[in-house]
């Protein structure tokens, strides 16, 4: 029996969906609601958004999945539907001003791994206040600035300059613990 | 979480509703045909009053807007299937071979030339109906063979 991450088995999906297969559909949305609503979580920063961004990325889904060229991608043509979702409602919601002054490089160096186990990195976020989660996620999503993360958050810049330090250096803590950093 | 699931899950079923599908195909059909009439009866008959011109106009215009929607519709906000499409592909083959047949029976009957432009326009139809019919069987054939390819590496 091959592993459920096996991709050949994200493909049959995908084909038996685009056969039009009712059933699959079901299988479709059992295997990847809950990744996709733990996704959207994060970058929506709460469950009622996340109920939201979750139904719209399903519909662009449900009506895109026929046109999907390559079946074998089916994982990253998912989450590429989610997170252009979830862009756009957050862009729409919130109206954000981004500060030209404010760098990134502003901030204490406390550089996560590139190749980071992305299990390990939810894991470690999991166990920070939900405040300073909301700000690292946004954040190490590399789609949102520190400004347009106050504008986002109604808060001050420094505020999360200051969240952001703080939950870089907790996550470098239990990401040490957990020895996925050196 | 579960809650969204099952929200998810609904929509679903409601999307994939082949009755509501189904319908629009019908829709794009119907409107299609009722096109097709006007405009034979618009072009073959000479001679006719301003009034008359802008009825036809105006019927034209309604059916093709309800084929603009239907397409639309069946295009992008419930497209069709491989199996779906290989269904409306005989739908569509049937009713314009029904048209045919009746378009024929008005020009035996001497409906002159604006049902020998219904002919035309009905075998132009069957024409652009077979190919949908060839391109939707190809299409699901090809995704049934890999189907039955992957079901085998992955068994």
């Amino acid at each position: 029996m091959n592993p459920p991450d096996d991709p050949r088995t994200d493909e049959l999906l995908a084909i038996r969906c685009q056969l039009g297969e009712r059933a699959a559909f079901d299988a479709l949305i059992a295997r990847w609601h809950e990744p996709l609503w733990r996704y959207l979580r994060r970058l929506g920063g709460d469950d009622d958004t996340a109920a939201d961004l979750v139904q719209d990325t399903w519909t662009r889904v449900l009506r895109g999945i026929v046109a999907l060229r390559e079946p074998a991608s089916l994982r990253p043509w998912l989450f590429g539907i989610a997170r252009r979702v979830a862009m756009d409602r957050l862009r729409h919601t919130y109206l954000w001003r981004p500060d030209p002054d404010v760098e990134l490089d502003d901030l204490p160096a406390e550089d996560l791994p590139a190749d980071i186990d992305m299990a390990v990195l939810d894991g470690a976020i999991a166990t920070l206040p939900v405040a300073d989660q909301e700000v690292v996620t946004l954040f190490h999503l590399r789609e949102l600035s520190i400004a347009q993360i106050a504008s986002l958050l109604e808060v001050p810049v420094g505020t999360v300059k200051s969240r952001l330090f703080r939950a870089r250096r907790a996550l470098r803590s239990e990401l040490v613990k957990s020895g996925e950093f050196p | 979480m579960n809650e969204s699931l099952e929200t998810i899950r609904a929509m679903a079923r409601d999307h994939l509703s082949m009755k509501a599908r189904v319908g629009y195909v019908f829709l794009l059909l119907a409107a299609t045909t009722m096109v097709v009439i006007v405009v034979s009866l618009w072009v073959t008959e000479a001679h006719l009053p301003a009034r008359t011109q802008l009825a036809f106009g105006a019927m034209t215009g309604i059916g093709a807007s309800w084929v603009a929607l239907a397409a639309w519709v069946l295009g992008s906000r419930r497209p069709l299937y491989a199996v779906d499409r290989v269904i409306a592909g005989r739908l569509a083959v049937t009713f314009t071979t029904v048209f045919i047949v009746g378009a024929l029976m008005g020009l035996l009957g001497g409906g002159g030339s604006a049902a020998a432009a219904a002919v035309g326009m009905g075998v132009v139809m069957l024409g652009a109906a077979i190919a949908a019919l060839r391109s939707a069987r190809r299409r699901f054939a090809a995704l049934s063979a890999r189907r039955l390819e992957l079901e085998r590496a992955l068994a």
